[in-house]
């Protein structure tokens, strides 16, 4: 079978050529990937009431937070009226803990998890996912903490709630 | 959606062409052995990725061709936080069809639409990976060596000229579809030999071809 699409070799060769260097120019001008700033996977931490039937946001005064390996140097210097908290875990290691300072009483978390790491893209790198596995705590203000999302990515979900005294009733 | 833009222009030329037989006297069945150039053009905008190529086309009817086309990647990316290495092969199997007429002047002047099956094997690994955190100070670490395979199907047109006796030229524009491919949580190929890039699901690639033509008669 032949098909009577006829076309004039010189034609031919200029249609090619130009078509080539047309889809050449498309081709160069396709973007390069841009690397915007990796976000950091920090552990989301949020503050609630104890003893509420819908889980309902409390109001923490003032609060300081230290990694326990590293206590001379705190990740955040006294917080105010803060409901949410953004905690970096460490890369390093398979747990860390934090010291979670209210000023008048002191409460300590540790957490255990899995290091998953993870490309961004070649061009923008690696980063580290973490997967928690166990979660200890002290409670002398702490009354409770649930982990409804355990696997800590760049996403915005909330990982930890942390369950406080209800001050406003004196619960 | 790019690639479905290209779909469509394949039903329009072969409308405008017809398909009514006209000369068959100018048919003689062929191999042709072609080096794909794209790999070498792109060595000047990507230096990290290394691709060679080499096809074989077999005209035993007149205006459809049997195509193989095989060849090998491998790329190496440096970069301040993290190496990247990959290396494999590929191949892809499929058939051509030319829509376009001989005349007595360029007997040989094609104008091809494509269909193929590809499928591409590769090991990648990052030896070197810095995560830098600014409270805990720079991990590093390494993700060992993975086997990765796709599968893809892939259409496109090209076209085919005679430069010198037996000696051709030509481009193709394939769209491409990844149909299956290995799962990898950790890490995602950045280059599918035979495929491109893998950014998503399609991709769309352009080939350059020089090829030698062996007259079976």
């Amino acid at each position: 079978m032949q098909s009577p699409c006829k076309i004039p070799g010189r034609a031919f060769r200029t249609t090619l050529m130009t078509a080539a260097l047309a889809i050449l120019l498309f081709h160069s001008c396709q973007d390069d990937e841009i690397c915007e700033d990796l976000t950091a996977n920090n552990l989301r931490i949020g503050f609630y009431m104890i003893d509420q039937e819908d889980d309902q946001w409390t109001v923490v005064d003032s609060l300081r937070v230290f990694a326990v390996e590293k206590a001379d140097q705190p990740i955040h210097d006294t917080l105010r009226f803060i409901s949410a908290l953004e905690l970096p875990l460490n890369p390093s290691a398979d747990s860390c803990g934090f010291v979670l300072d209210f000023f008048h009483l002191v409460d300590t978390i540790w957490l255990t998890y899995e290091r998953k790491t993870h490309m961004v893209s070649v061009e923008c790198g690696f980063t580290m996912f973490f997967d928690i596995k166990k979660t200890v705590y002290s409670t002398h203000h702490i009354i409770s903490l649930e982990a409804p999302m355990t696997y800590v990515t760049n996403d915005l979900d909330e990982h930890l709630k942390i369950f406080l005294p209800d001050t406003v009733n004196g619960n | 959606m790019n690639i479905l833009r290209y779909f469509f222009l394949i039903p329009l030329m072969v409308i405008s062409c017809g398909l009514k037989a006209e000369n068959d006297t100018l048919f003689v069945p062929s191999v042709r052995v072609g080096l794909d150039m794209s790999g070498f053009a792109r060595q000047f905008v990507e230096p990290e990725t290394v691709t060679g190529e080499v096809s074989v086309d077999v005209e035993l009817q007149e205006n459809y061709f049997a195509v193989l086309e095989a060849g090998m990647m491998a790329v190496d990316v440096k970069k301040e936080t993290h190496r990247y290495q990959a290396g494999g092969y590929f191949f892809r199997l499929g058939a051509d069809f030319n829509i376009l007429g001989r005349t007595p002047e360029n007997p040989n002047d094609l104008v091809l639409l494509s269909l193929r099956y590809g499928y591409g094997t590769m090991d990648h690994e990052a030896p070197f990976i810095v995560i830098p955190d600014p409270f805990w100070g720079n991990h590093q670490t390494a993700l060992p060596s993975e086997k990765y395979r796709a599968h893809w199907i892939e259409a496109g047109m090209g076209l085919k000229t005679e430069l010198f006796h037996n000696i051709f030229i030509g481009w193709s524009l394939r769209g491409r579809l990844l149909v299956a491919s290995t799962k990898d949580p950790a890490m995602e190929p950045y280059f599918i030999g035979g495929y491109g890039k893998s950014n998503g699901n399609t991709t769309l690639m352009l080939h350059y071809h020089v090829l030698y033509r062996i007259p079976l008669r």
